[in-house]
């Protein structure tokens, strides 16, 4: 309960949340986009794909420090380092998920009179939204990583508290703050997942 | 000028300590496979086990090993190991699991045990993905390296942190540059293993 008051957790866990969740709405967005992008041309998807490989190699501490010329301190680089390592999965997934639709589904859809954009947007989409989902849930993982690691370049957050914790060499603030954050990244895991299955239901695997 | 002896010495200070943690968390993970291959219930739990694990943030469990272990070289690396050792257990797993039905039946019907269905059918076949596994911990390894400085485990990261609280951009650089550079030449080098490594009716 100390801990608690002391380093603001209620305070800290809504900054978190905030960053996470926009960050999140960002990197659907634009994974997606991107996704339907590649799809539709083939000869920039290995080249966009690839690009996103490297930028999810490079560890998460440098990308956060290397988008604070750019984009100050605090709040701002943290979302957008969130948003350049989540758009990789879900954009892979949608990819994927469009281009391998068995070939019946389309042979049915062409028969029945659809054109390319409906066999895009009612049999391919509907059909690929359980990969999509499971992108997602890797993003979630992912920004909830990085939003952690915003409490060092001063984004506030659970992330802060921790560093609080480890610079005070105060356990009781470390192990409660540590304890927290993990169990808020297994229940959105959680809840990520359950969507996922929802959808595995719905569209078959 | 001064720095470049010290991002020298950093830089292997870093790969020490990455990949002593990464060689730790292959040699943890290695029995814990063996014996998962003869019980599926222990191979599911730990799977299960792995999945929640790998939802917690880096941060998290490099901040939760100070209370439970103390700071310094030794408990980077056992943050670093916790970290690496699910990617590749869940790879690994995956790669012996995902074998085709009927190449398993059909090494059974021509008499080989057990064991040396593992040996020979098995594990040839969960190359790739073990390899994937270790690459992806190779990688993890190194961006978590940079975590750990925050207790005490030396490496790139220092420089990095000191570099940031001074407004110091030259020193965050020197600091950042080598650690991207190494994650690079990971991804670059072991895809290359990795095509080596394939055997040939598995290469697409």
């Amino acid at each position: 309960m100390r801990v608690w008051t002391s380093q603001l957790l209620t305070l800290r866990t809504l900054e978190h949340l905030y960053m996470l969740f926009v960050a999140l709405f960002f990197s659907i967005l634009l994974g997606v986009l991107i996704g339907v992008l590649t799809y539709k041309n083939r000869k920039l998807a290995a080249s966009v794909l690839n690009s996103l490989n490297v930028v999810e190699t490079i560890p998460d501490v440098a990308l956060l420090v290397l988008l604070l010329p750019i984009f100050g301190i605090g709040v701002g680089p943290t979302i957008v380092a969130s948003i350049l390592y989540s758009i990789l999965p879900i954009a892979r997934n949608t990819y994927t998920g469009l281009s391998n639709v068995p070939r019946e589904y389309i042979e049915i859809a062409d028969a029945l009179g659809l054109t390319q954009r409906e066999v895009l947007f009612k049999v391919r989409f509907p059909l690929s939204l359980p990969l999509i989902a499971g992108g997602i849930r890797i993003a979630v993982v992912f920004t909830m990583g990085v939003v952690t690691l915003g409490g060092l370049i001063a984004a506030g957050g659970l992330g802060a508290a921790l560093q609080n914790g480890i610079q005070l060499y105060d356990m009781g603030t470390i192990l409660i703050t540590g304890a927290w954050v993990g169990l808020i990244a297994v229940i959105l895991d959680g809840i990520a997942g359950m969507i996922e299955n929802i959808f595995k239901a719905r569209y078959g695997k | 000028m001064i720095l470049t002896g010290e991002v020298l010495q950093a830089t292997l200070e870093h790969l020490l300590l990455a990949y002593a943690a990464l060689a730790a968390g292959i040699l943890v993970a290695a029995p814990l496979i063996f014996f998962s291959l003869y019980s599926a219930k222990l191979a599911s739990l730990i799977m299960k086990f792995s999945n929640l694990v790998q939802a917690i943030p880096s941060f998290a469990v490099v901040a939760l090993v100070v209370p439970l272990i103390g700071i310094g070289f030794t408990p980077a690396v056992i943050a670093i190991m916790l970290r690496v050792l699910l990617p590749i257990i869940k790879n690994t797993y995956i790669g012996l699991f995902n074998v085709d039905p009927a190449l398993i039946e059909s090494s059974k019907g021509i008499g080989l045990s057990e064991f040396q269905i593992i040996r020979h059918v098995r594990l040839p076949n969960a190359y790739p993905a073990i390899f994937a596994g270790i690459k992806f911990a190779a990688i993890l390894a190194n961006s978590i390296a940079v975590l750990t400085a925050l207790i005490g485990g030396g490496g790139l990261g220092s420089i990095i942190f000191e570099g940031l609280t001074n407004f110091n951009t030259t020193k965050v650089l020197a600091g950042t540059l080598p650690v991207i550079g190494i994650a690079l030449f990971l991804d670059f080098s072991f895809s290359r293993i990795e095509h080596w490594l394939t055997p040939e009716y598995l290469q697409k």
